[in-house]
């Protein structure tokens, strides 16, 4: 399995109060645990279950995410500019595992 | 106690009142099945909603990622805002698919993402709103291929 690479696409700056939305993918397999390999044992599930953005330290949006969200989890949402500060996106993989990004956003 | 006549009449009607009460829910549920799938899941009776739109494509080639967009009308004040929204694909070997969480004030109700569909269904969206209704809404998808294996 390649590792999970998150990406992100969040506009550099925006007007305050102005809604702006943000894309984020992980590449990440998704490996249901419904699969079997070729001598018949279930591969064991390893998906993405959990996504976070915190903005500025307090969680904005969140979502929790089950077998059936395709590989390569992608998520498009949505949020209104308060003020200038660190985006942070998390990515949980189930096993504990944590990948993340941050983007500092400009608000005018 | 003896049994008389008018002890038979009243437990009769109690029993068939009991009866009627627990069909109740099956009788509401459209043809579809979609309603008796909510009720079992939560125990709540949903309300479809036009405020709660769940958009996706009639027939898609492949079950493997289905485009998802929801969007919910809500003014998302700390009173009016959307506490949570689900969605579920009732033919999927496991039926959970996501569950987003929006903050009043700071996000809004309207996510996009992919899915994998085994079987043609309809997909069904939930959500929570803070004055504890349960808004839904339903999407019929034809998949040509299963998206789950």
């Amino acid at each position: 399995m390649t590792t999970p690479v998150p990406r992100v696409m969040v506009p550099g700056s925006v007007s305050r109060h102005e809604v702006f939305p943000i894309k984020a993918i992980i590449q990440h397999e998704m490996e249901t645990g419904l699969r079997t390999d070729s001598t018949g044992q279930v591969i064991p599930r390893k998906i993405i279950n959990g996504f976070v953005c915190r903005y500025g330290s307090v969680e904005v949006f969140r979502a929790d995410l089950h077998e059936a969200v395709a590989a390569n989890p992608f998520l498009e949402f949505y949020l209104r500019a308060t003020e200038s500060g660190r985006l942070e996106f998390i990515w949980q993989e189930d096993g504990g595992a944590i990948y993340s990004l941050s983007h500092e956003i400009v608000v005018t | 106690m003896s049994l008389t006549r008018r002890h038979m009449l009243t437990r009769t009607i109690g029993t068939a009142a009991c009866a009627l009460a627990l069909l109740a829910p099956k009788r509401m549920q459209a043809a579809d099945g979609v309603q008796d799938f909510v009720w079992r899941l939560t125990g709540r009776a949903a309300t479809p909603s036009d405020r709660l739109r769940l958009v996706m494509p009639a027939e898609f080639s492949t079950g493997y990622t289905v485009p998802m967009d929801i969007s919910i009308d809500s003014p998302m004040t700390k009173s009016d805002h959307v506490k949570s929204l689900r969605v579920f694909a009732p033919k999927n070997p496991l039926v959970e698919v996501v569950q987003f969480h929006f903050v009043p004030e700071r996000s809004l109700p309207r996510v996009s993402t992919r899915v994998r569909l085994a079987a043609p269904q309809h997909v069904v969206a939930l959500a929570e709103m803070s004055d504890g209704s349960l808004l839904m809404a339903k999407a019929w998808v034809t998949v040509a291929t299963n998206g789950c294996l």
